[in-house]
């Protein structure tokens, strides 16, 4: 589904950040991205759902090149790709409901189905109850359930996650991973970059260490593998 | 795009509301300048009028030297009739022109003599009537080398000074449309731009979940039209009534200026106006786009 061929990443500052990187990525597969800060984790990422482009090399989704696409293109792969942030970037000054509808409504679907969708959406990812809550009244765990919502809710393909437990205590995050479990396993591919050692350990996923830009280990049921 | 249409249009007010001042600027300086178009246009299409109307006159008034007795006027008159190219002249005596300004002004004849010093101020004059309007330049200067008479007046000559002045107007007229026309188109721009700036986060989320370029520009480049046509409304509105007003009292005073009332010329400009409110709402729209919401 996902394959990187030969893929370098240089930012206009001259930080190298992917290093002639080659992956190839099943369909749905679970996927965790380790390695340490500044290895390029997030660039890889950035690549998957074009944010950035390679300096070199070819990004290819479900046998679309994201190179040679053209801007005006882009939307339209988004829609089948779902992206969530260790930040969550929800908007502060709608509700629960409204911050997923808002994943609809911005791609022209029609009132109706975005209420309907939004509903079993929030259901899916336990929210129900708290549909008319803001942002600022939720828990972090509760705030990442809505980005994950609204990152699902056009059921794509795949899901990128940077960090996402970042910024959650570890019993949320493990609420979390099993959201992301359970989404796996009705079919959406998983990628997911991450520091949470015991999550990985735990999952037993495939696990791609980054570092320095290269791919230093690839392991299917690996484990997080860095000490301390 | 239907779907988008509730969206596009709460958008559209939810960011005039979020700079009152700056969109209020917005709409004065577009209504200023389109104003400023209105009202040149409807004067130079006056002085158009007014040029045509002057231009196929045959007539040329010529004032007689103020000492000549009333025989020596009669003499000039009959001796100009003899002129070739010269179908009539008529005299208005200085008598008939004092009783004349007399009823204009609503007063008996003794006191305006008195009201203005005494003595008759108005010359003797002699309409003159060419045959032809090709010959009517001609027929004036040979009329000014005359000795009986010391001011020849006709047509062309004030069409002359008012296409002169025309031509001035018209370029300052332009200038000064263009100099606000693109303070609006600037204001607008800054308008747009800070609703872009405002609304950062939601369009960074609405681009990640895939919303079309198109959709993202919409409510901003309806915001800058909205702002456009509001001053253009405004700017018809002031434009067609004050000129409405100002006929009636050209009308009313000035009775002999002939004064354009032309209901294809207004519903154009009124439309013209609206038109240019938009492009202007467009241009300063699309300006601040390119160059924040660009892939
Ligand atoms: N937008 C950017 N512009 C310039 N350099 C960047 C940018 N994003 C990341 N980098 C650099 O690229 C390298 C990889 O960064 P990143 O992909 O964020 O790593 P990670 O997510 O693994 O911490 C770092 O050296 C970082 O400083
Ligand atoms: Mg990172």
């Amino acid at each position: 589904m996902i394959q990187l061929t030969n893929v370098s990443k240089i930012y206009p500052n001259g930080a190298r950040a992917l290093v002639d990187v080659n992956l190839k990525i099943g369909k749905g597969n679970f996927v965790f991205l380790v390695g340490p800060s500044g290895a390029g984790k997030s660039t890889l990422i950035k690549l998957l759902y074009r944010e950035e482009t390679p300096t070199r090399g070819q990004v290819q989704i479900n046998s679309k090149n994201l190179v040679r696409m053209k801007d005006r293109e882009v939307p339209y792969l988004r829609r089948n790709i779902g992206v969530i942030f260790q930040d969550f970037k929800l908007l502060p000054n709608k509700t629960v409901f409204e911050n997923v509808a808002f994943a609809l409504e911005v791609i022209g679907v029609a009132k109706r189905e975005v209420r309907n969708r939004t509903l079993a959406t929030l259901e899916l990812v336990g929210l129900k109850a708290k549909e008319t809550a803001y942002p600022h009244e939720l828990s972090g765990g509760e705030q990442q359930r809505v980005c994950v919502a609204r990152a699902i809710i056009n059921n794509p393909a795949l899901l990128v996650a940077d960090e996402p437990t970042g910024n959650l205590d570890p019993d949320t995050a493990w609420d979390i991973m099993e959201l992301l479990y359970d989404i796996n396993k009705r079919g959406t591919t998983i990628v997911m970059a991450t520091h949470a050692r015991a999550i990985v350990n735990k999952m037993q996923k495939r696990v791609i260490a980054i570092e320095n830009g290269r791919v230093a280990r690839d392991e299917e049921k690996g484990g997080y593998g860095y000490d301390a | 795009m239907l779907n988008s249409s509730g969206y596009i249009f709460r958008e559209t007010i939810n960011s005039m509301k979020r700079n009152p001042w700056l969109s209020l600027a917005s709409v004065v300086t577009v209504m200023v300048s389109l104003v400023i178009l209105g009202y040149s246009i409807f004067f130079l299409a006056n002085a158009a009028n007014m040029a045509k109307s002057f231009e196929s006159e045959l007539e040329i008034g010529a004032f007689v030297q103020i000492e000549y007795t009333p025989e020596e006027v009669q003499d000039l008159k009959s001796q100009i009739e003899q002129m070739p190219g010269v179908e009539s002249v008529t005299l208005v005596t200085k008598e008939q022109a004092l009783e004349e300004f007399g009823r204009t002004i609503g007063g008996s004849q003794g006191n305006i003599v008195s009201d203005v010093g005494g003595t008759n101020p108005f010359p003797d004059k002699l309409t003159v009537k060419a045959t032809d309007p090709q010959n009517v330049k001609a027929l004036a200067s040979s009329l000014e080398s005359n000795p009986g008479l010391y001011k020849v007046r006709y047509g062309q000559d004030f069409v002359d000074q008012l296409l002169k002045f025309t031509q001035w107007l018209r370029w300052i007229g332009f200038g000064v449309v263009a100099a606000f026309g693109i303070a609006a188109v600037v204001l607008i721009s800054i308008n747009v731009k800070m609703n872009v700036f405002s609304r950062r986060r939601e369009i960074q989320i609405m681009k990640l979940v895939g919303a079309s370029n198109s959709f993202i520009r919409w409510p901003f480049l309806i915001e800058g039209l909205a702002l456009g046509l509001v001053g253009g409304t405004f700017a018809a509105v002031i434009v067609g009534l004050g000129y409405n007003w100002i006929t009636v009292y050209v009308q009313s005073t000035l009775t002999f200026l002939p004064v354009v009332q032309n209901e294809v010329l207004f519903r154009q400009v009124s439309i013209g106006l609206l038109l240019g409110g938009m492009v202007m709402g467009a241009l300063g729209s699309l300006f601040s786009l390119q160059k924040f919401l660009r892939a």
